[in-house]
């Protein structure tokens, strides 16, 4: 296992308002990591500066108030630094952002969807991933020529991942999956990321339902204020009384 | 007189529906309102009558050439102007209703205020059902409708139609599944602006051309956007044809309708506003896009 995502002392700043403050962590090749934390925190500022859509917002907003970013550190992929690429190059390095809600593109089908992520694979690569996805997603397959917008809240997360997935990625960074579904959806979903870990994928995945996280990461953070507080596998987390009660809340 | 109707309802329809169609592509994927869009409709027609007047150019060719000639300025537009001032989208309008002028006075300057007539594509005409139709209305109904579908093929089948509607519906998602955003919203201006420049070059034949020709043309065409729903191109796209057969309809039943022609649009805007102001195929997830 070698290192292989490394963020280094990444701060944002949305005009003066702090929201990640000289953050670090490490993500190995093949690991499922969790970043647990309160609302506010910071966890899809973290995962928005990691995919490049802070410095997408801070070029294309430039000039206004809501453009006033400041984005600061190192967020190294297998030695390369991405901190400066543009969002489109660092998803062509295999980088990719599961948004909140999965927000698919909502007046297009499942499929059509789908086959967004594969754009920049050849045909026939597409057609065998999506294949794969239908094979792990087999809801999608049902809905596939439905539009997109019409679905559940899970189905759109699965559709998110799935979109994902078409592109061959090498990191997902899943931002809140389990946020707003029943029970019996999340444990479906909850399995479905363990199949994609499977598949060699490496996971950095936000949450706000620490016992979702903990189950399924083999490593977690604990982020709060912007600054990470703690590290370690769920067994250490949950025996240290102080993280415990104070942000874990269990 | 129903023969008369459904091909002059078609010819303006289908006229419309491009210039619609280029409109709606670049609101959607660039956020640009470009209200200089139907100016470049006018700039092809002159173009045109540059390249067969002073060049002697064959039509076709000065055509062609015309329409390549207004993409390729869309485009330089874009990169001097819309692109460096584009989170400022009441800005963006300005410099566009600026475009627009720049184009109208230098046309003004160069071929005069008078009205000049381009020479049709086809010549002769054509009895259908006692009613004779001009072979030119027909050339400009057929070449439209062949662009549509071009247009629909376009976003439908290939790689780069997809990317569009990803960048149209989302455009933070489609830059994080690895399309570039900048570069498709160039793409879209050159076709965008080449649309208005076929529905230009189509329509030239059939009117005459002068160098206020684009103010109508650009009435209907935010008309047919608020008909159709702001944001969808399929929508804009039948909302022009309902207004090329609305306009047609009130200039061959009503009596003088000829002088109300241009008001029908402006009515059907008003209207809609009123009534109904999310537009027929208004998309109901308008307020979560992004």
């Amino acid at each position: 296992m070698s290192l292989y995502l490394e963020v280094k002392n990444l701060s944002v700043l949305y005009d003066r308002a702090i929201v990640l403050n000289g953050l670090s962590l490490h993500v190995n090749s093949g690991e499922l990591v969790s970043l647990v934390g309160p609302n506010g925190a910071g966890k899809s500022t973290l995962l928005n500066a990691m995919s490049g859509l802070i410095k997408w917002q801070h070029d294309t907003l430039k000039g206004t108030v809501s453009g006033k970013i400041t984005l600061n550190g190192s967020v190294k992929f297998d030695g390369a630094e991405l901190i400066n690429l543009p969002a489109h190059e660092i998803a062509r390095k295999g980088i990719i952002l599961c948004p909140e809600r999965g927000r698919p593109f909502r007046e297009m089908t499942v499929q059509e969807n789908l086959e967004v992520g594969a754009l920049f694979l050849d045909k026939k690569v597409a057609d065998d991933n999506l294949e794969k996805v239908y094979a792990l997603f087999p809801v999608l397959k049902k809905r596939s020529s439905q539009v997109a917008g019409t679905l559940s809240g899970g189905e759109r997360t699965m559709l998110s991942i799935g979109r994902s997935l078409m592109s061959e990625p090498k990191i997902l960074l899943i931002d809140e999956p389990s946020v707003g579904l029943a029970p019996l959806i999340k444990d479906s979903l909850f399995e479905r990321i363990r199949d994609v870990q499977g598949m060699g994928v490496t996971i950095l995945l936000t949450e706000q339902d620490v016992s979702f996280a903990f189950d399924l990461a083999s490593r977690n953070y604990v982020i709060s204020r912007g600054k990470i507080i703690a590290e370690g596998t769920s067994q250490e987390l949950l025996a240290n009384e102080l993280i415990r009660e104070t942000y874990l809340g269990l | 007189m129903f023969v008369s109707i459904l091909i002059n309802g078609l010819v303006s329809g289908a006229v419309y529906a491009i210039l619609a169609i280029g409109f709606s592509l670049i609101f959607g994927v660039a956020k640009i309102m470009n209200m200089a869009h139907t100016a470049f409709y006018m700039l092809t027609a002159f173009l045109i009558l540059g390249a067969i007047t002073f060049l002697d150019v064959p039509l076709p060719l000065a055509a062609i050439a015309s329409i390549i000639v207004a993409g390729l300025l869309g485009v330089v537009c874009y990169k001097l102007c819309f692109d460096r001032i584009k989170v400022h989208e009441t800005a963006v309008m300005i410099i566009s209703v600026a475009i627009a002028m720049l184009f109208e006075e230098t046309i003004l300057l160069t071929f005069g205020a008078q009205y000049q007539r381009i020479p049709p594509f086809v010549e002769g005409y054509f009895e259908l059902g006692g009613v004779s139709i001009l072979n030119q209305h027909f050339f400009t109904a057929g070449a439209s409708i062949a662009t549509l579908v071009g247009v629909w093929l376009l976003l439908s089948k290939t790689k780069l139609g997809m990317s569009i509607r990803a960048v149209d519906q989302d455009r933070e998602i489609a830059n994080v599944m690895g399309i570039n955003v900048t570069k498709t919203s160039m793409q879209v201006m050159g076709i965008s602006v080449i649309l208005a420049g076929v529905a230009g070059a189509v329509t030239a034949p059939t009117i005459m051309v002068n160098p206020l020709m684009w103010t109508n043309p650009l009435v209907i065409v935010l008309s047919a956007v608020v008909l159709g729903g702001l944001g969808s191109i399929k929508g804009s796209a039948i909302a022009a044809f309902i207004l090329g057969y609305a306009e047609t309809l009130v200039v061959f039943l009503v009596p003088d309708g000829s002088f109300l022609r241009g008001a029908v649009s402006l009515i059907a805007m008003v209207l809609v506003l009123l009534i109904r102001p999310e537009g027929l195929f208004g998309v109901a997830f308008e307020e979560e896009r992004l």
